[in-house]
């Protein structure tokens, strides 16, 4: 495919209720054009192309970034941890460009309908063409850091098919996994069959003392690939905490874990007896567990990370190792041109690729393909089922709108005193206004095991387990975080200091404005997680899969409007998105 | 509870140590006799004289258990197997904090020990090898045991 100036799309400044003042250049901040986008100031021979997390959104979609980002003291402000102005600041970013529409949640709803959906297959298949047809095709590698085949309607329904067959399509080299393991390792192994790419990781091992491959690993490692005259290894780290965040059942018979002591082993392995020029990880560690594995494992070159869904405009260099991370739902291509020589890494640059679906033409053959695996649900899916009056979103560390909808939902329908949803970061964002469709439900709850369970849980496991999620978001130490956001809670609200040591973060805590009793059993109704394990008296009769009930309840109330007001009152932070040091402006 | 100490129990209480067993088995927690605190464990295995941290001793837990029941654990002691004398393994927390003790010879090639341990809550795992001159070096690593479920 060879693209000329006509092809791209231009967005002039039509507006001036944006404030561009103090801007360098003379051109306005918000005139831009896909040529702006795809400029990029090559270097070396070899060019890799990242993406992470798509999240089966084969179409574009509006993604919002989060308002809340809240950690551990010594974590807040770096990397990771950045949100809304503190994200502009440290990245350097103008407010209201198409970057800063990209990366932060501010002025979104303005911003949105000015530049548009982001993401799209079609849209990145021809980001990704331009580049290789510039760089040469055998010079140029297109790596995907997994959680690509779980999150919409359409993935669901054809049990990831759909996005395989996208994969190829944009052409994948290699790949690794985490909810992808949710279609069960039988369905992983049919997938991986019609996959045109290397599945790697090095931190699955056969875990069944009665297998021949007792403690072996399940995939391969690595891979070598040479592109641009140079060797380059690369291997495989799916997400270490599979078996703890989802259901062990789909990987039963495998161990995860971060698995360091045999990472440094490959690295090592790669190095002197394969001889290649460059070792790049391929990760779904998250972000900021990445930046830990750069500081404990020697001679990596390239981090290629996942699963937290940062945006990272400005790539993150610890003892050597280079880490970049390329967002969510398909928002983003991460451009690695790499200088290599005589058997080392010389120069790199990296640009962060805004997929802006308004400025980018969409490859037809894509828009086909997006259309083939749509075309039998169409019906179904399109179906709009009500109108939201704010911003529907999902994000932020407690609480977004589209939980809350989810939770009332749950809560009307099972009549439960306190629901839990899980504090994912997949899903959609809605603008005021819009529709609701079927396939936007679906964009927030399409899992394998969506079932709502019903049960009771005693006041004391419940304020426990509250505790034990904090730490698994709010650990200080980043190896001891599995990377999600706080479940979200309708019927409880608390007060939270996060720099509290494990166990002691949550005060103050209510079940429908009364003190909790912790000797009491309360209702409870749970998805996306094993909650239900830990309680008795499940509701048998009450289990349904949570798009079902959240799609009847909007059917049901037609006119959708959600408070922004959290549940949750954090005492240690005076704002969602402070800077180094927890200052807030 | 230690093998030993255990089967010292039945013989000596005799048939109504059954008894006590099916009771114990019902309850989740060993009470009284039973608990062996860390403290205590480091002390009887170093004969008083406590362990120094060193980078010989290499631990390999992983940082969030997958399953608490069952957390693999594997020790290597860098130091040649006519220096090491024996391997210990001790959870922190647990009511018994002993886990393993693994006494080896020279013809056990080297100091090598892996093993699975259950882990009651979160907390630290220490490996302790007690050396040929009597002294004793370790290495403690968190363990996280968690009922999980973020995306």
């Amino acid at each position: 495919m060879n693209i000329d100036r006509r092809d791209f799309l231009h967005i002039a400044a039509a507006l001036g209720i944006f404030g561009v003042s103090g801007l360098k250049a003379s051109k306005r901040a918000d005139d831009i054009s896909a040529e702006d986008i795809m400029d990029f100031k090559e270097t070396g021979k070899v060019t890799l192309l990242h993406i992470c997390d798509l999240h089966a959104h084969l179409k574009p979609l509006y993604w919002r970034e989060p308002s809340t980002l809240l950690s551990a003291p010594n974590l807040v402000g770096t990397p990771g941890f950045l949100c809304g102005k503190a994200f502009l600041e440290f990245y350097g970013i103008k407010p209201n460009t198409l970057e800063a529409y990209f990366d932060t949640y501010l002025n979104f709803e303005s911003l949105a309908k000015k530049f548009g959906k982001m993401g799209g297959v079609a849209h990145m298949k021809t980001v990704i063409e331009e580049i290789r047809r510039e760089r040469g095709k055998d010079n140029v590698l297109l790596l995907d850091s997994g959680d690509t085949w779980q999150g919409t309607a359409v993935a669901l329904k054809t049990a990831g098919e759909a996005i395989v067959d996208a994969q190829n399509y944009l052409g994948v080299d290699v790949m690794v996994g985490h909810w992808e393991f949710t279609y069960g390792k039988e369905r992983v192994m049919e997938l991986l069959d019609k996959l045109n790419a290397d599945f790697i990781s090095q931190n699955i091992i056969d875990n069944d003392p009665f297998s021949d491959s007792f403690e072996e690993v399940v995939f391969p490692p690595y891979a070598i690939k040479e592109a641009g005259g140079a060797k380059i290894g690369i291997i495989g780290q799916s997400f270490p905490f599979t078996s703890t965040a989802n259901p062990k059942r789909f990987t039963e018979g495998w161990s995860f874990g971060l698995r360091l002591d045999t990472l440094q082993g490959y690295v090592d392995e790669l190095r002197k007896e394969k001889k290649v020029d460059c070792v790049v990880l391929l990760s779904h560690d998250g972000f900021s567990v990445d930046q830990e594995v750069a500081r404990k494992v020697r001679g990596i070159d390239f981090i290629l990370s996942g699963h937290t869904h940062d945006p990272g405009p400005r790539p993150v260099t610890i003892n050597g190792t280079t880490i970049v991370i390329a967002g969510s739902h398909g928002k983003f291509v991460g451009r690695l041109d790499i200088d290599i020589s005589k058997g080392k890494v010389r120069d790199f640059n990296y640009k962060l690729i805004p997929i802006a679906s308004n400025l980018i033409k969409a490859d037809k053959k894509g828009l086909e393909l997006v259309d083939k695996w749509y075309r039998p649900y169409r019906k179904e899916l399109n179906k709009v089922i009500g109108k939201t009056k704010g911003t529907l979103y999902k994000r932020d560390t407690f609480y977004s709108t589209f939980d809350a909808l989810i939770g009332e939902a749950i809560r009307d329908k099972m009549d439960c005193e306190i629901s839990f949803t899980p504090g994912y970061r997949w899903g959609t964002t809605l603008l005021p206004g819009d529709d609701i469709l079927v396939d936007n439900v679906y964009e927030m709850t399409a899992i394998t095991y969506a079932d709502v369970y019903t049960f009771e849980l005693k006041g004391a496991r419940i304020a426990q387990l509250l505790e034990d999620i904090a730490d698994n978001v709010f650990n200080p130490n980043p190896l001891y975080q599995q990377g999600g956001d706080m479940s979200r809670l309708v019927g409880v609200s608390y007060d939270i200091k996060i720099s509290e040591k494990s166990g002691k973060r949550i005060k103050n805590l209510k079940i429908n404005g009364k003190e909790i009793d912790l000797n009491r059993d309360y209702v409870v109704s749970a998805w996306g997680g094993n909650l239900q394990n830990a309680g008795k008296n499940l509701r048998e009769n009450l289990i349904e899969p949570v798009y079902d009930v959240v799609t009847k309840y909007v059917e049901k109330k037609g006119k959708i409007d959600i408070s922004n007001r959290s549940n949750v009152n954090v005492l240690d932070f005076d704002c969602g998105c402070p800077k180094k040091g927890g200052i807030c402006e | 509870m230690r093998r030993r100490a255990f089967l010292k129990g039945i013989g000596a209480i005799g048939a109504v140590a059954l008894l006590d067993i099916k009771v114990l088995a019902k309850d989740t927690k060993p009470k009284g006799k039973n608990a062996i605190t860390f403290k205590k464990a480091l002390e009887v295995i170093t004969n008083g004289k406590g362990a120094k941290t060193s980078d010989k001793v290499k631990l390999i837990v992983p940082e969030i258990a997958e399953n608490g029941a069952v957390v693999p654990v594997k020790v290597n002691v860098e130091e040649p197997i006519e220096n090491v004398k024996s391997i210990h393994i001790l959870a922190t927390k647990n009511s018994n904090a002993r886990c393993a003790d693994v006494f080896l010879t020279p013809r056990n090639g080297r100091a090598y020990f892996a093993t699975r341990i259950k882990l009651g809550q979160s907390q630290d795992v220490v490996a302790v090898a007690v050396l040929k001159d009597g002294s004793a070096i370790m290495a403690s690593r968190p363990v996280k045991v968690t009922i999980g479920g973020c995306g």
